[in-house]
């Protein structure tokens, strides 16, 4: 277990309001961390201070084992990000914006120009090279602002909403290089999104914010297995399931739930196994059975479950919140009640 | 790996001053300056008001002091005798001449250098919020204050660079055209160097000044312009106006106004390089 990022109790408030709310979190090395929650859940600040832009108001946070604030150049040498607005200056070339940036990096000019060409070669640029970005199409310049944060081979890539505005073409091709990004010399990434395929896609595991406050992090499978305690299977019969049928498969041992669909039934169980006495119960009654598929929860349904929990915890009493959930599997701080 | 925490807000240490790093800041101040030649919204009135003050003005005076007509008795009557009597013992025919363009354009010459670093500054501070360019930037490995240095220097030494060049083609289309009548290079004059080297190098700087204060506030570039034109025009106008029978004769006074704005424009300077930190821009982008 490699730590790279580390937070403590990191809190910021703005003027409009509180943005981040005591976040403590761990990503190790290599590892692809979803942070996801919907609009003002405090994606970009958390990004924002990891990278020393943005300085807590409490907590701490190391990254690199440096100080964001305090050694804030020397981090920001070593990391890449991609801001949710490519952040492109227009009237410069796409070669041009590129150079800029080594240039800021430390890189001398031939190098730079070096850097710049290599970059614009593998993102798909070189024939828009020498035009100005004025012109580029919203997918052009995502990949040109892909080849800016990782023009110097960061070990830690920060990556803020980097399909939003794409369209489906666009989003797909530039999920693609992520992936291969991703799935390079161990590079650490954090994938801020709101869009969940694409978190589901490449995630390791998913941390949930809403309204500032860290509400679940954890592999998507472990954090579904403590909101959900049973196996999720799909029997498909062709029709709803009766209560006969229901009654059938309740009594197999290891079955938790059975709930009639429009094409079958949906089952939990204790073990993976259960499914095929299931099968073998149904097909002894006589049942005819078209399919049973394993049927494991999604980021997506993980996702929208945690966001349901955190809206209804708003309505309660600070004294009767439940206690959020945060899977040990990656040894996470516990994140506590609030 | 672990650490306490510790709530509070973080306070910089520093281990005595790091150098700036210059190969960055020449970076920005490079990047900035490409994008500007670019911008036909910037470059048509950093170089439209220059020509006409500095190339038009003098040639059509000069033109003017040819002809028969050109006293300026009257103009001068209305002045303190003792400061227009190195004027008034010249030739009637050099008056004017002398009058206008090498005295009285002077102050008004002050305004092509706050014209472009106000312009400059503009864009290089407001203008990367407008563009939504800053975020990317503060994200950089480069110091708040190497940063703020390069956005100063980006628009300070064009600023000054366009000046100085503007104040040669001024010289040499005076002297060309007012050769009829002078018979010698009388520009530039003892004032105009007082000016040049030191009173509009502090003028830039007071309109860096301003606009490094206004973009603070302020979200884009027209709104950083208007802002800085409303607080630093009026000032300039009155200073030229109060000052234009002043300089006349007095350098000492030309000296000391310098200086008086070189104090405010560095003040204006650092108190702004006080709020460009990483967290006061990253809050309002």
């Amino acid at each position: 277990m490699d730590p790279v990022i580390l937070a403590d109790g990191i809190s910021r408030s703005f003027p409009s309001g509180r943005a981040l709310d005591s976040l403590s979190l761990q990503v190790n090395r290599g590892e692809v961390l979803a942070l996801l929650g919907p609009n003002g859940a405090g994606k970009t600040t958390t990004v924002r201070i990891l990278n020393g832009v943005l300085a807590p108001d409490s907590g701490e946070a190391l990254v690199l084992g440096l100080n964001p604030l305090r050694e804030g150049d020397e981090l920001r040498r070593r990391t890449g990000v991609l801001t949710e607005n490519a952040g492109l200056d227009d009237r410069l070339s796409a070669r041009e914006n590129l150079e800029f940036v080594a240039r800021v990096r430390g890189f001398t000019k031939a190098a730079a120009g070096l850097k710049a060409a290599e970059a614009l070669e593998r993102f798909g640029l070189a024939d828009r090279a020498d035009f100005p970005v004025q012109g580029a199409s919203t997918g052009q310049r995502k990949r040109l602002a892909l080849a800016r944060a990782l023009i110097h081979d960061p070990e830690v890539l920060f990556l803020d909403e980097p399909t939003s505005g794409l369209d489906p073409a666009a989003t797909r091709e530039v999920m693609a290089l992520i992936s291969s990004l991703a799935q390079q010399d161990g590079r650490t990434v954090i994938l801020c999104t709101h869009f969940l395929g694409e978190a589901g896609r490449l995630a390791d595991r998913m941390a949930v914010l809403y309204k500032g406050q860290l509400q679940a992090i954890g592999r998507p499978q472990d954090l579904a297995s403590e909101m959900w305690p049973g196996i999720p299977a799909r029997i498909e019969l062709s029709r709803p399931a009766d209560a006969r049928v229901l009654g059938i498969v309740r009594r197999v041992e290891g079955v938790l739930e059975a709930l009639s669909t429009d094409e079958g039934l949906r089952i939990e169980s204790t073990h993976h196994d259960v499914l095929s006495q299931v099968i073998a119960a149904l097909l002894r009654a006589k049942i005819m059975v078209y399919a049973a598929i394993p049927d494991p929860y999604s980021l997506e349904d993980v996702y929208f479950a945690i966001e349901a929990q955190a809206i209804a915890n708003e309505t309660l009493p600070e004294s009767e919140q439940p206690i959020k959930v945060s899977t040990a599997a990656h040894h996470d701080r516990q994140v506590g009640t609030t | 790996m672990t650490f306490t925490p510790r709530h509070r807000r973080y306070t910089p240490q520093q281990t005595g001053v790091p150098r700036p790093n210059w190969n960055a800041i020449r970076a920005v101040i490079h990047k900035d300056n490409l994008a500007i030649r670019r911008s036909k919204a910037v470059m048509i009135p950093m170089l439209v008001v220059p020509t006409i003050l500095l190339v038009v003005v003098p040639f059509l005076i000069g033109l003017t002091a040819r002809g028969k007509d050109a006293g300026v008795e009257s103009m001068l009557r209305a002045l303190p005798s003792n400061l227009t009597a190195p004027i008034t013992s010249l030739p009637e025919a050099q008056q004017l001449l002398v009058l206008i363009n090498g005295y009285l354009l002077a102050p008004l010459f002050l305004i092509v250098p706050l014209m472009v670093s106000s312009v400059l500054a503009a864009d290089a501070f407001a203008g990367e919020k407008e563009r939504r360019t800053m975020e990317a930037l503060l994200h950089l490995p480069i110091s708040n204050r190497d940063l703020f240095i390069a956005k100063l220097l980006g628009a300070f030494i064009p600023a000054v660079a366009i000046s100085w060049i503007g104040f040669v083609v001024f010289a040499v289309v005076t002297n060309a055209v007012g050769w009829s009548v002078m018979h010698r290079i009388f520009i530039p004059t003892k004032l105009w160097t007082v000016v040049i080297l030191w009173v509009a190098p502090a003028v830039a700087m007071l309109g860096l000044g301003v606009m490094v204060r206004v973009s603070a506030r302020t979200r884009t570039t027209q709104e950083a312009n208007q802002l800085g034109g409303a607080v630093v025009l009026p000032l300039i106008f009155l200073a030229v106006g109060q000052s234009t029978g002043l300089m006349l004769l007095d350098l000492p006074v030309a000296l000391a106004i310098g200086a008086v704005i070189w104090a405010v424009a560095l003040w204006l300077v650092v108190r702004g390089a006080r709020l460009f930190t990483r967290d006061k821009i990253a809050t309002q982008v």
